[in-house]
C-alpha cells in the first residue's frame, strides 16, 4: 500500500456541492468556518462534518487501524467507520454523524506525521505477514525484549486521544415514564407512536439522526411527501415527545430504558432513563457491505451512504460510478446519482448473477472489476447487496433473531419476544411505505392498548421479510472490519487454525469488536465462518448483541453528582464552630473542633457531646426478631427483656468479626439495632440475605432508619445532670436505679417526642445515647449545648471519641479486627455462646476455640511511654519474623503515655511480655503486653 | 510437584515464531489448527469438565508432566467462553495470608514464563499494579499488605499522592475528590495479560502433548458407583473413566451435584465493561476498593472496567443499566478527564463464591471426582499454578503441598484459608 501521498499533488480537491436539492439539510444561506487538519475549510448549517469534508472534495477522511490504509465514507451515518474524528479535545468523533460547528478543529487521528503521507502504511507493505493473530505468534522470545515490543504495539492504537484537562462539560440525566417508547423515528416509528398517542398512552419517540424520517428523508418527491404528512402528524398529535440525535442504548429488565440524548442547548448529553409499559422496536434496516478485495478505497460506498450525500447534503460522491444493486434502493440509487449529474458507467445487477470482484486503485478508487471480467474505470463504487436486521433491543428482550435464507439476513422471532416489547416496520419484514406504516399503525395500537392495562395481549400484523439474494463475500479478499481491519482472509485463517465458532474467530480476529459494534460485520462474518467451515449461516448462529446498543459517554452514564455525601443535620453547627472535616465512608463528620485532648478531658471531668447520626440503626419488627438476633449475633438474645439493650457481635460464616453494636428492646414485637457507621449497609443486606434465603418464614420487617434520627452520644460524669434538664422524670427518669447501665427508654427530650435514649458506654464515662427524629437534631444539639454551659459541656469528634474508646479497650471492627479475625481473636471470648443451637460462624469458632492456637487481642504500652509507634507497625519475634502488628495507638490524655491495641500470637499474649515493635521507619522499640482497658478497668465510671 | 521442565524432559511445543510468520507470509502456506478435532472416545483415563483456563491447563501439564495423555477436556460451548473469556485479566499476586501470597505467587511466575512455555505469546504486561487508598483504615491494611509481601519477597510498597501522580497522572490526587486519594500499594510486577491468548496457548499445548479437547459437549450426568466415579453422560454420549475433574464455573456446584457431592459455593454474577479505544494514557492498573472499580487500559487502547460481583447470587449473565451508571461515576471520580470517553459494551460473567474466599481443590468424598472450582473473582490470575497443582493431583491422587490448605475438608475442620481482605475488590 502507498505511503506516498494518496491524491496527486496536482489534484486539488474541488468544491463538489450540488445545486438544491428537493429533501437536502444545509442552510445555504450562511457558511460555517472550521478546520480540517489544520486547513480552513467550510460548510453550511445542516451538514455534517463528513459531508462538509465531502462537499469540500475530500476523498480521505482517515487511516485504517493495522495497514493505515486511507478510507473514506462508507455509511455516511453515525457507524461509518472512516469517518472517525479528533475534535478539539474530543476523540472518535463521529464524524458522519456530528453536525458542523463554527470554529471546530477537525484532524484525522493517529496519522503521522500527516493523512496524506503516513509511514505507518509502511505495515501494508508487511501486511502478509501480520495476518490474524500475528502477534500471538511472534514476539515470544526473547523474553526481556516483550515489553519493548508491547510498547511498540501500543503506538499502533487507532484512536483519538484524550488531554488530561478536557474543559467543562455538563451532563445530567432525567427520568421518564412514558406508556410507550418507540426505537426509532422512520416512518415505521413515527406511524406507531401517533397510532399510539391516539389511542391514549404518552409516547417518547426516539431517532437517531438529527430529524425524523429515516429512509424517507433521502428519497424520492413521493417518499418526501409522505415524510411531511407523517411529521405533520407527529407534530400535530399530542402525547407524543419527540428526542432526536438521541438513541435508546438498551433494555433491561421490566422495560428499563436507557435513552442517550445529544444535541440539547447547554447539555453535553443527557441520559434519560425511562421506564416504559412497551417498548416499540422501530430501527428499519442497516445497509451491509459487501466483501471484496479493495472494498475499502475510499470512493467505495453503500447506496444508502451515496444517496444522503446527494438528497441531504447536496453532495456530489464521485464522477462516473458503478453501481452493484441487488434490491430497489440500490435502482433508486441510480437515479439519484444520474440526477445528481453522476455518470453511471455500468449498473450491475446482482439478481442477474452480475457484481463486483474488485476495486482498484491507490488511496482512491480508480477502476472496478466485475465478476464477468470487465474492468470499468470509476472514482464511485455504490454497493446495495443487503440489509442487516439491527436486533440488539430485541436480544436483549430475550429474542434470538433467526436466519431467512430467502431474505438473506437474520429477522426477530416474534414467538420469544415478551409481551411488553413489540416490533414494527423494517426490522421486522419488508412492504412499500404504506405497507410499513400500516403494520407499525397496528402495532401502535396494540402497544397503546397493552401499555394502558389492556386484557390479555392482541396479535400484531407481521411483515414478510423480500426475497433477495444471498450477498456478503466476492471471495476475491478484502475487508469485512474496516473498523478493525479484519480480512476476509484473516477469517478464513482463524477457521483453519481451529477458531471455527463465531465466537472463536471473533475473539481471534478481533471482528465486530471495533467501534461499531458489529452492526456492519457481524453478518458478513458469520457468513464467511459459515463458508469457511462448510456449515450453513444458521447452524453457525450469530455473537451476542450486549449492551450498550450505542456507545454512551462515562459522562452522561456518571451524570451528575457522582458520590451523594451524607451529612448529620447538626453539620452546619460543627462547620460554625470549627470542625476539622473528616470523610469516614459516605458521612463527612467532625474528626475534632480544634483540640481532640482537650476534649478527651472534658469528657473524663465534665461532660462531652459527640455526633454519632452515622451510626446504622435498624428498625426490627416482628415476632421472630429474637430468633433473628439469636441467629446473626454470637451472644443470646432470646431474654432480653423489654427496655433492656445488650451488646452484640456478628461474625460471617467463617467466624471472622462482621460488625458490632447494641440493640434495644422497645417493645414485645419490636427492636432497634445499631451497627457501625461504616457497616450500616452491609448489616442491612446481611439481615435481608439472612431473612430472605435462609428463613423466608420468619416475621421480621426491617426498616433502615439511620437517617430518620440525629443520634448524640452524651458522655462524662456530668452527662445524667445535662440530659435531666432536657427530660422530665415524669417521662424519662434518669435516676440510676430507674435507668440503669445497658438500658433503653423511649420519650421526649428537649420537648421532641418519640426519641430513643440509651444508656451504654463506648467512652467508659457514664453516657446516654439519644437518638431524635432526624429534623429535630440540631435543636436538640443547641439545648444540649445551650443547658450545659455551667457544666463544662464540650463538643467531641471522632478522634476524641478514637482515643477514648482506646484507653477503654474497645476493639473497633476493621481496625482492631480484619478479613481474617475469627471472633475469638477480637476478645469475645466471654460473648461468644457455643453452647446455642446454632448462629452464623458458629462451627468455624467451635474449631477456633478448639485449636487454641488463634492470635489474640491485647493492649500495648511502649516502655517509652513517649513513642507511639504508628499503626500496622509489626510486631516482631526474636528471629525476625512476625508475630502480630498493632492495630490501634494514640498519645493517652489522660494517662498521659503511648497506648495500643495489637493482634498478637498467642506466645506472647500474655500480660508482662515483652515485645519488640518494628517501626515503619525501620527503628526497634520495646512494649508490653498489657489487658485491653487502658483506663477504667473495672468500669466503675460507667455504672454510676 | 513436578516442575514445569522436570525430569520427564518433556517436549517443547514450537512453531510459532517471526521465522515462522516470516515463511508462512511468503509462501502464504497455512497454518495447522492451534488443536485438533478429535471422536470422542468411549474411555479416557482421565476426563477434564470445562475448557477454562483451568481445565485446559491441568490437561496440558497432566499430559506434558505426567504423562497421562489418554485424557479429554469437555467444553459444552467453546473454549474460554465462561469465566476465563469474561474476567478483566489483571494479574497480582499481592495477597494478605501466607498461602495466598505464595499460591498466587507462583502463579505470576508461572505467566511471566507462560509464552516461552507455550509458544503463544500471551502478552502478559507486567505494568505495575496500583490499589488505592482513600481512607486511613485502607491505608493501614496496605501497610500491613506490603510488610507481609516483604517478608514473602513480593515486591509491594506503599506510596503516596505524588508517586500515584507521576505514574498515572490522569488521576485526581488533589484533597477536592469526594474521596481523596491518600496512598496506595504499589505491586510491580503486577499486570494483565490477553486471557484468550492462555486458553489458546493451553489448549495448543495440550493438543501437542496428546490430550483431546471436545468442545460443544455438555456434561449431563456423572457414573458414580460404589463410592467411585465410573464415566460422564455427554450430550454425545458416555464416557468411561476413573477421573473426572469438575474444572467449571458458574455452574461448578451444578456438576458436583451430578456426583453427589454439595458445595459450599454461592454463585453471583460479576460485571465488567469496555470503552472505546482512545492513544495510551494509562500504564498501570488502578485499582479502588472504596469505590469498587478497577480500570486497565489493554494494548488496543480500550479501557476495561470491572466491579465487585453483584450483590445477589444469581445464574444471569445479564448486565444492568446500574452497573454501568455507577462504574462510569466512580471512574470519574477517580480520574475525571475521561468524561468524553465512551463505553462500548458491559457482560457479566459468573463467580462461584466460597465463605472463606479462597478455592477448593483436590479430592472429594467419592473417589476419582476431583474439584477446582469456587474461584471466585480471582480464578483467571490462578490459572497456571492451579493447573500445575490440580495436574500432580489427579497424577498422585494426593494434592500436592501447594493446594493442601484449599481442601474441600477444611469445611468439615474449620481451616479457612480466608482472602477476604485481600480478594474482595482487590484486582
Amino acid at each position: 500500500m502507498s505511503i506516498l501521498p494518496t491524491t496527486r499533488r496536482t489534484a486539488t480537491p474541488t468544491s463538489q456541492r450540488l445545486g438544491h436539492r428537493a429533501g437536502e439539510v444545509i442552510d445555504r444561506s450562511r457558511t460555517v468556518s472550521f478546520t480540517w487538519n489544520g486547513r480552513p475549510l467550510s460548510g453550511h448549517p445542516g451538514d455534517t462534518i463528513a459531508s462538509a469534508l465531502a462537499a469540500a472534495g475530500e476523498r480521505v477522511l482517515s487511516r485504517s487501524y493495522k495497514y493505515h490504509r486511507p478510507r473514506g465514507l462508507l455509511t455516511a451515518d453515525y457507524l461509518d467507520p472512516g469517518a472517525f474524528f479528533q475534535v478539539g479535545d474530543e476523540p472518535n468523533v463521529r464524524g458522519a454523524h456530528r453536525l458542523l460547528e463554527a470554529g471546530m478543529a477537525v484532524s484525522s487521528q493517529n496519522t503521522w506525521p500527516s493523512l496524506r503521507f503516513d509511514l505507518k502504511a509502511a505495515n501494508g507493505l508487511a501486511g502478509r505477514f501480520l495476518a490474524t493473530g500475528f502477534y500471538y505468534k511472534t514476539f515470544i522470545k526473547p523474553e526481556p525484549l516483550w515489553p519493548l515490543y508491547e510498547k511498540v504495539l501500543r503506538t499502533f492504537v487507532h484512536a483519538g486521544a484524550i488531554t488530561p484537562d478536557p474543559g467543562a462539560a455538563y451532563y445530567d440525566k432525567r427520568h421518564a415514564h412514558p406508556d410507550v417508547v418507540v426505537a426509532g423515528g422512520g416512518p415505521a416509528g413515527m406511524a406507531a407512536a401517533v397510532a399510539a398517542a391516539r389511542a391514549g398512552a404518552s409516547v417518547m419517540l426516539v431517532e437517531e439522526d438529527h430529524q425524523l424520517g429515516g429512509h424517507l428523508r433521502w428519497g424520492d418527491g413521493a417518499a418526501l411527501a409522505r415524510l411531511r404528512a407523517l411529521r405533520a402528524q407527529v407534530a400535530a398529535q399530542p402525547g407524543i415527545e419527540v428526542l432526536t440525535d438521541a438513541v435508546v442504548t438498551g433494555r433491561f429488565d421490566d422495560n428499563w430504558i436507557p435513552i442517550v440524548a445529544r444535541s440539547l442547548p447547554g447539555i453535553t448529553e443527557r441520559l434519560v432513563k425511562a421506564r416504559a409499559a412497551v417498548l416499540v422496536v422501530a430501527p428499519g434496516l442497516i445497509e451491509r457491505p459487501y466483501v471484496f478485495a479493495g472494498n475499502d478505497l475510499p470512493g467505495v460506498m453503500l447506496s444508502t451512504a451515496a444517496r444522503r450525500l446527494v438528497n441531504l447534503y447536496a453532495v456530489r460522491p464521485g464522477s462516473r460510478a458503478v453501481v452493484m444493486s441487488a434490491n430497489p434502493e440500490g435502482d433508486a440509487a441510480v437515479a439519484d446519482l444520474e440526477a445528481a449529474g453522476v455518470e453511471v458507467a455500468a449498473v450491475l445487477d446482482a439478481r442477474r448473477q452480475q457484481g463486483v470482484a474488485r476495486a482498484h486503485g491507490r488511496g482512491g478508487l480508480r477502476a472496478v472489476e466485475t465478476t464477468d471480467g470487465r474492468r470499468i474505470e470509476a472514482d464511485l463504487l455504490v454497493t446495495a447487496t443487503g440489509w442487516t436486521a439491527p436486533t440488539s433491543l430485541l436480544n436483549q428482550s430475550g429474542d434470538r433473531p433467526v436466519y431467512d435464507q430467502a431474505a438473506a439476513r437474520f429477522v426477530p422471532d416474534p414467538d420469544r419476544m415478551p409481551a411488553n416489547v413489540l416490533a414494527a416496520g423494517g426490522i421486522v419484514g419488508d412492504g412499500t411505505v404504506d405497507q410499513l406504516v400500516e403494520q407499525a399503525d397496528a402495532v401502535g395500537r396494540e402497544a397503546a392498548r397493552r401499555a394502558t392495562g389492556g386484557s390479555a395481549a392482541g396479535t400484531v400484523p407481521g411483515l414478510r421479510p423480500a426475497p433477495h439474494p444471498e450477498l456478503f463475500a466476492a471471495g476475491t479478499g478484502g475487508f469485512v472490519d474496516l473498523c478493525e481491519d479484519v480480512s476476509a482472509k484473516d477469517i478464513t485463517t482463524a477457521v483453519a487454525e481451529g477458531y471455527d465458532s463465531v465466537e472463536l474467530a471473533k475473539r481471534y480476529t478481533t471482528v465486530t469488536m471495533g467501534p461499531t459494534q458489529g452492526k456492519l460485520e457481524t453478518v458478513n462474518a458469520v457468513a464467511l465462518v459459515a463458508h469457511a467451515t462448510g456449515r450453513s449461516i444458521a447452524e453457525t448462529g450469530t455473537t451476542t448483541w450486549r449492551p450498550v446498543y450505542a456507545p454512551v459517554t462515562l459522562g452522561a452514564l456518571a451524570g451528575r453528582p457522582r458520590e451523594p455525601v451524607r451529612y448529620s443535620p447538626m453539620q452546619p453547627w460543627h462547620e460554625r464552630h470549627g470542625a476539622t472535616p473528616l470523610v469516614a465512608g459516605q458521612w463527612i463528620r467532625p474528626e475534632h473542633y480544634g483540640d481532640p485532648a482537650a476534649e478527651v478531658t472534658a469528657v473524663r471531668t465534665a461532660v462531652g457531646i459527640i455526633d454519632v447520626t452515622p451510626i446504622g440503626k435498624l428498625d426490627l419488627r416482628g415476632p421472630d426478631v429474637a430468633e433473628l438476633l439469636n441467629l446473626l449475633y454470637v451472644n443470646k438474645w432470646s431474654k432480653l427483656g423489654v427496655g433492656r439493650v445488650r451488646y452484640g457481635v456478628m461474625c460471617a460464616d467463617d467466624g471472622v468479626v462482621l460488625d458490632d453494636g447494641v440493640t434495644g428492646r422497645l417493645g414485645e414485637d419490636h427492636y432497634l439495632m445499631s451497627t457501625t457507621s461504616s457497616g450500616a449497609a452491609t448489616v442491612w443486606e446481611w439481615v435481608e440475605n439472612w431473612l430472605q434465603t435462609a428463613h423466608p418464614e420468619w416475621q421480621v420487617h426491617v426498616t433502615p432508619v439511620t437517617t430518620a434520627y440525629a443520634s448524640i452520644n452524651i458522655a462524662g460524669p456530668r452527662s445524667r445532670d445535662l440530659l435531666s434538664r432536657l427530660t422530665d422524670p415524669e417521662d424519662v427518669d434518669l435516676s440510676a436505679d430507674a435507668f440503669g447501665y445497658m438500658n433503653v427508654r423511649t420519650g421526649t427530650v428537649a420537648g421532641v417526642a418519640d426519641c430513643v435514649l440509651w444508656r451504654i458506654g463506648f467512652t467508659g464515662e457514664l453516657s446516654y445515647e439519644i437518638h431524635v427524629p432526624a429534623s429535630y437534631g440540631l435543636h436538640a444539639w443547641e439545648r444540649l449545648v445551650a443547658e450545659g454551659a455551667d457544666l463544662g459541656v464540650r463538643p467531641f469528634g471522632v478522634e476524641a471519641q478514637r482515643i477514648l474508646r482506646l484507653e477503654k479497650g474497645h476493639a473497633i471492627v476493621a481496625q482492631d479486627t480484619d478479613g481474617l479475625t475469627q471472633g475469638f481473636s477480637a476478645a469475645l471470648d466471654g460473648l461468644i455462646k457455643l453452647d446455642k443451637d446454632d448462629f452464623v460462624g458458629l462451627p468455624e469458632l467451635r474449631w477456633q476455640q478448639g485449636r487454641d492456637s488463634h492470635p489474640r487481642l491485647v493492649g500495648l504500652q511502649p516502655l517509652d511511654g513517649t513513642v507511639v509507634p504508628p499503626e500496622a507497625s509489626q510486631i516482631l519475634r526474636t528471629d525476625g519474623s512476625i508475630a502480630g502488628r498493632v492495630t490501634s495507638s494514640r498519645m493517652s490524655p489522660t494517662l498521659g503515655r503511648a497506648i495500643g491495641l495489637a493482634q498478637i500470637d498467642p506466645e506472647l499474649a500474655e500480660v508482662g511480655t515483652r515485645v519488640t515493635v518494628r517501626l515503619p521507619d525501620g527503628r526497634d522499640v520495646a512494649a508490653e503486653v498489657t489487658g485491653l482497658v487502658h483506663v477504667d478497668p473495672e468500669g466503675e465510671r460507667q455504672r454510676v | 510437584m513436578s516442575g514445569g521442565n522436570g525430569n520427564g524432559r518433556p517436549e517443547k511445543l514450537r512453531g510459532y515464531s517471526a521465522w515462522s510468520l516470516l515463511r508462512r507470509g511468503l509462501t502464504h502456506e497455512d497454518w495447522p489448527r492451534a488443536w485438533r478435532e478429535h471422536e470422542l472416545r468411549s474411555s479416557y483415563d482421565a476426563v477434564i469438565i470445562g475448557g477454562g483456563v483451568h481445565g485446559l491447563a491441568t490437561a496440558y501439564y497432566l499430559a506434558r508432566d505426567h504423562g497421562m495423555r489418554n485424557i479429554a477436556v469437555l467444553e459444552k460451548a467453546y473454549v474460554g467462553g465462561g469465566g476465563s473469556g469474561r474476567n478483566t485479566a489483571i494479574l497480582r499476586s499481592n495477597y494478605l495470608t501466607p498461602e495466598g501470597v505464595r499460591f498466587y505467587d507462583r502463579s505470576v511466575k508461572l505467566y511471566e514464563h507462560l509464552a516461552a512455555d507455550l509458544n503463544f505469546n500471551v502478552m502478559f504486561s507486567q505494568r505495575g499494579h496500583l490499589t488505592l487508598a482513600h481512607n486511613d483504615a485502607s491505608l493501614r491494611t496496605m501497610h500491613w499488605r506490603t510488610e507481609v509481601n516483604k517478608l514473602q519477597d513480593v515486591d509491594s510498597e506503599v506510596i503516596g499522592p505524588d508517586r500515584i501522580a507521576e505514574l498515572v497522572p490522569y488521576l485526581d490526587v488533589s484533597d477536592e475528590t469526594r474521596y481523596p486519594i491518600l496512598g496506595a500499594l504499589y505491586h510491580p510486577p503486577g499486570g494483565i495479560v490477553r486471557h484468550d491468548a492462555v486458553v489458546w496457548g493451553y489448549a495448543r499445548g495440550a493438543d501437542v502433548h496428546g490430550a483431546h479437547i471436545h468442545q460443544q459437549t455438555e456434561v449431563t450426568g456423572i457414573d458414580v458407583s460404589g463410592g467411585r466415579v465410573t464415566g460422564v453422560q455427554t450430550n454425545r454420549g458416555r464416557i468411561a473413566t476413573p477421573v473426572v475433574l469438575n474444572a467449571t464455573a458458574g455452574w461448578s456446584s451444578l456438576i458436583s451435584d451430578m456426583a453427589g457431592v454439595a458445595m459450599p459455593v454461592q454463585t453471583s454474577p460479576l460485571q465488567a465493561a469496555v470503552t472505546e479505544p482512545v492513544r495510551p494514557f494509562l500504564d498501570t492498573v488502578v485499582v479502588s476498593g472504596t469505590l469498587h472499580v478497577y480500570v486497565s487500559q489493554t494494548d488496543r487502547g480500550e479501557l476495561v472496567f470491572g466491579a465487585s460481583v453483584d450483590p445477589f447470587a444469581s445464574y444471569s449473565m445479564r448486565g444492568s443499566l446500574e452497573f454501568t451508571e455507577g462504574i462510569a461515576g466512580h471512574v470519574l471520580e477517580l480520574m475525571p478527564a475521561l468524561h468524553r470517553m465512551r463505553l462500548l459494551r458491559q457482560w457479566s460473567g459468573l463467580c462461584d463464591m466460597t465463605p472463606d474466599y479462597s478455592p477448593i481443590m483436590g479430592p472429594t468424598p467419592v473417589e476419582g471426582f476431583y474439584v477446582d472450582v469456587g474461584w471466585g473473582t480471582y480464578g483467571f490470575k490462578a490459572g497456571p499454578v492451579s493447573g500445575e497443582a490440580m495436574a500432580a493431583c489427579l497424577a498422585t491422587g494426593k494434592p500436592p503441598e501447594i493446594i493442601s490448605s484449599f481442601g474441600l475438608d477444611r469445611f468439615l475442620s474449620g481451616r479457612l484459608v480466608g482472602e477476604k481482605g485481600a480478594a474482595a475488590v482487590g484486582h
